[in-house]
């Protein structure tokens, strides 16, 4: 027998503690089986520690995550201001489906929904990027004058007022001289922009700019051209046909839910097919991977369209009622044959007649599209024809298809600038934005750094300031930005590590973990749904959040708005001023709240389930389709017979600032789409005559050019790179747990290709371009297009962490530092290498 | 369990904790007014006799049987459960209580893979077991899962050994940086065992074998899991593709059983007679 005796003692102290009568009985049955089989016994437990740390103890504070732009809803165990572990938020939907039938089937207040929410390894993986040893924890000036990459800037510890008084002071300098537009501003995307964008206008700098631009914005030019909305969402779950080009959504997942509804459409019956030059993890759930060569997307996109519209498999309605163009597009893809597009695709047209009939005949279906096709210089036209897809099957916004989502707002309540920031905001975009026909609001990244870097532009910059980014390994041609980042008078960085780009920095801040800070995220679902983020603890090192030394800054230079209110101090709701600068941003916030989609105060919203905002309204489909209220129409403006199908009506004469509200179809004037014709645009007449940023003249057609770069007998191999489930973009490298998972991007290459160039797996490689070069480790696959190398994205760094120093390979070194030319999205995909062995 | 470890020779590896509990009891009893019987506990005397007066007393409970349908269809190999494992146990580096695997299908001409979670098995006759040579590790009665007693285990790794299915680690006393370099993180204890034992040099479980519980420390006192109230094995709670269904195997209205009625399940390497307790869903 051996010896039960612990148990016993722990049980009774349980039966102490309130586990009442249930606990005598566990106890006595334990006993009952201990000694049953050699060596089994009561292990024994430490009551106080249960106490200190189990799920009872300290609190659970609901938040947002932010180990990705993702914004997935999290639960975070608090105990002694320590964080314990952090969980999935059951209240938030982002962590769980995208279509709102999903989520309310079986949720309740009490637990949420049905099934439990998720997050991914990088949420579970928090704990490690708070608690890193290597976060910059105190300010850093730096004292050696040389700004080349490697070069130890000599790093000086200084006070926070001594940081904020020498950056101000500079800033203030600028603007006192009328310069206040050369102070260029780069941040992250989903993290307090609005103060950063706050502080741009009231400094008086039009020179604000994202993340965005780099991510997806010829995706969301693509689909604005087409269908109105820059970021339609896909109805996997209730869709039969799921056709997806160069998105990896199971394990780049950005949205937790993906996984899960993908793999549920897949197990009811829906087909999934995935057109890629690699086998992603997520063609390695669908029954067809459809590999491609890259950047020929389109191609293959009008191939399909061909085919549809070639066997009358078009929805004719949709297409009669709801499109402009079609007859021009039909023309167009007349001899665009999948024959055709089979030397330009390598897909043999036997497949691509099959795919097409797929598609058109099994419904509900969808095609979507992501940063694969996105990230060629021919993107936004190829993925105009991918999109366009949609249109011939004619499941835009309805059940199965792609979504055009309603998004739950907050009140950006923007400031006026002054007299002064208005004479400078007058200035042209330095990264000549307005060059780009299809550009986004986050600006033109690559053309800021080649301006800058090559002195061009419409002037110099002076200071720059990057919050959260990181450009040297993030925007393609790190040495372009490295030369860029080194003619700046000032340069501060804002970040949680000393990375690439804070070591060539004049000031580096440390910024805050997301577990440290508050935020307000409207979630990528179909229906308004808008999470908070809030601190679960106080940040480690005393340091001020982003806005708040965004704030303290404007502050220090006596930043006042057209009414001659100083902004950072006066408290949003009360208008009184607010010294604290926490009490200050959680006002500001309050007044974004109350005057959004939710009309609550952050304290209100704090006590909501999961600290998240849903609109029990739900899912809407064909909101295209409803027809405007009688009472909108009483004053509107038709642009032409008010009987005609296709007429476009205003609120008052567009002459006059009058608003599009819709459009004449089947009679009676409806919504419509967010399209200059209101309707989905096969044909885009706002494109004729224009130009693109190169000069060259934009077809209004989604036609088919070849992408710029193609191989060549020296640099014979595409050049690819994704992302995976284990990393974000190049921030999460430093992250024990998260390496672990993933502690090296090997070089994949089919055998085939690595036959011919004398490679076997796990050798050492030199990948070279005529940019730069980088080592690499081969690992043979069949996964890969032959004429393809790939890796995943994020890794080779040569600062950021000691952890992170030294993996894998990075590819930002191998490109020129280009935008797309129509939306000034980052090429981070076409490139040409060669190999030989290191 | 130092307070037992007496009477048994054992060595006291981690006195801390069971001072905690004797003290605990020892006050217990004293109020109760066994003074007798409380001031023999505290001179370390066996607590058997009060033992069988409480087991008397209780009723026998049916053996649940705990174990894991894994629909492999689900499984996106996204990695959230090693992660998630990661964060609730705070296992140490290269302890990793579950891995992704990723297995290629055969001579596809794709080499496309597939996604396999792999947990402990929890055997029905684990050949981990009988192969201790100190008694540390064994199978519950109660429930079936196969646990590891730190403060028995040598560490010697004839365990690891014989799982035929590598679901052992060696703690080879690594740490990582946040716990290495002293940060607020280093003091967070792992709640395996209910034991939460605060990561100490020289102190298990360092340089124990370690593994899957399936989270046994969130049983409650009945042990059983409440899935709603997060008291779930922390692989299942996250897994992005719902993938992971975990209940008793021997209640045929559990999930589980239900899924291995209605589907084809397989188990991994059948032929050895382990009898796993985690089966895949193909």
């Amino acid at each position: 027998m051996s010896q039960p005796d612990a148990k016993n003692i722990t049980r009774r102290r349980l039966f102490k503690l309130g586990g009442g009568a249930a606990a005598g009985a566990a106890a006595a049955a334990a006993v009952s089986g201990a000694g049953t089989r050699s060596g089994e016994r009561e292990l024994g437990i430490n009551v106080a520690g249960l106490r200190q740390w189990g799920r009872d103890a300290g609190q659970w504070v609901p938040s947002c995550c932010n180990m990705c732009g993702g914004q997935c809803g999290i639960m975070v165990h608090v105990v002694d201001g320590i964080v314990e572990k952090i969980e999935p938020n059951n209240w938030n939907p982002n962590n769980y489906t995208n279509i709102s039938a999903d989520w309310f089937d079986g949720y309740t207040d009490e637990h949420g929904c049905k099934e439990g929410a998720v997050i991914c390894p990088k949420g579970n993986a928090g704990i490690m990027a708070l608690y890193d040893p290597d976060r910059v924890q105190v300010p850093l000036k730096r004292i050696n004058p040389d700004k080349s990459v490697g070069a130890d800037p000599g790093w000086q510890e200084i006070s926070w007022d001594q940081a904020l008084d020498e950056i101000s002071a500079k800033l203030k300098e600028l603007r006192d001289a009328g310069e206040a537009h050369k102070l260029i501003w780069f941040s992250e995307d989903h993290s307090f922009t609005h103060p950063q964008m706050d502080f741009c206008t009231l400094y008086g700098t039009p020179n604000y700019s994202n993340h965005a631009n780099l991510c997806d914005v010829s995706r969301k030019a693509s689909f604005r051209t087409v269908l109105g909305d820059e970021r339609p969402l896909a109805d996997f779950i209730q869709s039969r046909y799921i056709m997806l080009f160069g998105w990896n959504p199971t394990s780049a997942i950005k949205w937790v839910h993906l996984p899960r509804v993908i793999t549920r459409a897949v197990e009811r019956g829906a087909r999934l097919v995935v057109v890629d030059p690699y086998l992603s993890d997520t063609a390695a759930k669908a029954q067809e991977w459809v590999p491609i060569r890259p950047g020929t997307d389109g191609a293959f996109a009008l191939a399909l369209a061909h085919v549809i519209i070639r066997d009358g498999l078009h929805d004719r309605d949709f297409v009669a009622r709801w499109t402009v163009g079609f007859d021009r597009f039909a023309e167009y893809v007349k001899d665009k044959t999948p024959e055709w597009a089979e030397p330009i695709t390598s897909i043999p047209a036997a497949a691509t007649e099959r795919l097409a009939r797929e598609l058109a005949t099994t419904k509900p279906a969808l095609v979507d599209v992501w940063s694969g096709p996105g990230q060629h210089s021919n993107g936004v036209q190829g993925g105009r024809a991918i999109a366009l897809l949609n249109a011939l099957i004619g499941t835009i916004d309805a059940p199965g298809g792609m979504i055009i989502p309603s998004k739950a707002s907050t009140k950006h309540n923007a400031p006026q600038p002054d007299d002064t920031a208005a004479q400078t905001l007058k200035q042209p975009r330095f990264d000549e934005r307005s060059k780009y026909p299809l550009s986004h609001s986050s600006g033109v990244y690559a053309q800021s750094f080649v301006n800058l870097a090559e002195g061009k532009g419409p002037y110099q910059p002076k200071v720059g300031v990057i919050v959260f980014q990181n450009p040297m390994m993030s925007v393609p041609g790190s040495q372009t930005v490295a030369k860029a980042l080194a003619r700046l008078e000032m340069l501060v960085v804002i970040d949680t590590m000393l990375s690439e780009t804070a070591m060539l920095a004049d000031y580096v801040l440390p910024g805050t973990v997301y577990l440290e800070r508050y935020d307000l995220n409207s979630h990528w679902v179909t229906w308004p749904v808008l999470g908070l983020r809030q601190p679960v603890i106080k940040p480690l090192f005393g340091q001020p959040a982003e806005y708040e030394t965004v704030a303290a800054i404007g502050r220090r230079i006596g930043l006042k708005d057209k009414s001659g209110k100083e902004f950072f101090r006066v408290g949003a709701l009360s208008g009184q001023p607010v010294e604290d600068l926490t009490a200050w941003y959680e006002e500001y916030l309050s007044a974004e709240l109350k005057g959004g989609s939710p009309g609550l105060t952050l304290e209100e919203f704090k006590q909501l389930p999961g600290a998240v905002w849903v609109d029990k309204k739900g899912t809407r489909y064909r909101k295209f389709a409803e027809t405007v209220a009688p009472e909108k129409l009483a004053s509107a403006y038709y642009d032409g017979d008010p009987s005609e199908e296709g007429t476009v009506v205003y609120d008052r004469d567009p002459a006059a600032g009058g608003k599009a509200i819709g459009v004449v179809v089947e009679g009676a004037v409806r919504a419509g789409f967010n399209t200059p014709s209101r309707r989905v645009e096969f044909y885009a007449r706002s494109l004729e005559g224009k130009t693109d940023a190169d000069g060259k003249p934009v077809d209004p057609l989604p036609v088919y050019t070849p992408r710029d770069w193609q191989p060549n007998e020296q640099y014979p191999l595409y050049l690819i790179n994704w992302k995976e489930a284990s990393h974000t973009h190049t921030r999460t490298f430093n992250n024990p747990w998260l390496l672990e998972l993933k502690p090296e991007n090997p070089l994949i290459i089919h055998p085939d290709t690595a036959r011919r160039f004398g490679l076997q797996d796990g050798d050492e490689v030199v990948i070279e371009s005529p940019y730069g070069s980088a080592r690499g480790k081969v690992k043979l696959s069949r996964r890969m297009h032959p004429e393809v190398v790939g890796l995943q994205h994020g890794f080779g760094h040569w600062a950021g962490g000691r952890n992170a120093v030294g993996r894998g390979t990075a590819d930002a070194v191998l490109r020129p530092t280009r935008a797309d030319p129509l939306s000034g999205q980052g090429l981070h995909k076409e490139t040409c290498v060669t190999l030989r062995k290191a | 369990m130092a307070e037992a470890s007496p009477a048994h020779g054992a060595p006291a590896a981690v006195p801390e904790l069971s001072e905690v509990t004797r003290r605990d009891v020892v006050g217990r009893l004293l109020k109760l007014g066994a003074v007798s019987l409380a001031a023999a506990l505290a001179s370390g005397a066996s607590l058997a006799p009060l033992l069988h007066v409480t087991a008397a007393q209780g009723q026998a409970k049916p053996q649940r049987r705990y174990g894991m349908v894994i629909d492999t269809r689900r499984c996106v190999g996204c990695d959230a459960c090693v992660a998630a494992c990661k964060a609730e146990n705070k296992t140490p580096p290269g302890v990793s209580y579950t891995v992704v695997l990723e297995q290629g299908l055969g001579e596809r001409p794709d080499d496309r893979p597939l996604f396999m979670t792999k947990p402990c098995f929890h055997c029905e006759h684990p050949p981990c077991v009988p192969v201790c040579p100190v008694g540390a590790t064994f199978k519950r009665s109660q429930d079936g899962i196969v646990v590891v007693d730190y403060d028995r285990c040598i560490g010697c790794r004839y365990c690891i050994v014989a799982c035929p299915y590598q679901a052992r680690y060696s703690d080879f006393a690594e740490n990582y940086p946040a716990v290495a370099e002293h940060t607020p993180w280093a003091s967070v204890p792992s709640p395996e065992y209910r034991q939460f034992r605060v990561r100490q040099e020289g102190r298990s479980p360092e340089g124990n074998v370690r593994k899957c519980t399936f989270c046994l420390h969130l049983q409650d006192e009945n042990g059983e899991y409440d899935k709603a109230a997060g008291r779930w094995p922390a692989c299942a709670k996250t897994c992005t593709g719902k993938a992971i269904h975990f209940g008793d195997l021997n209640d045929p209205n559990s999930e589980v059983s239900q899924l291995l009625k209605e589907r084809q399940a397989i188990r991994l390497k059948e032929e050895l007679g382990t009898e796993p307790n985690v089966y895949y869903l193909l």
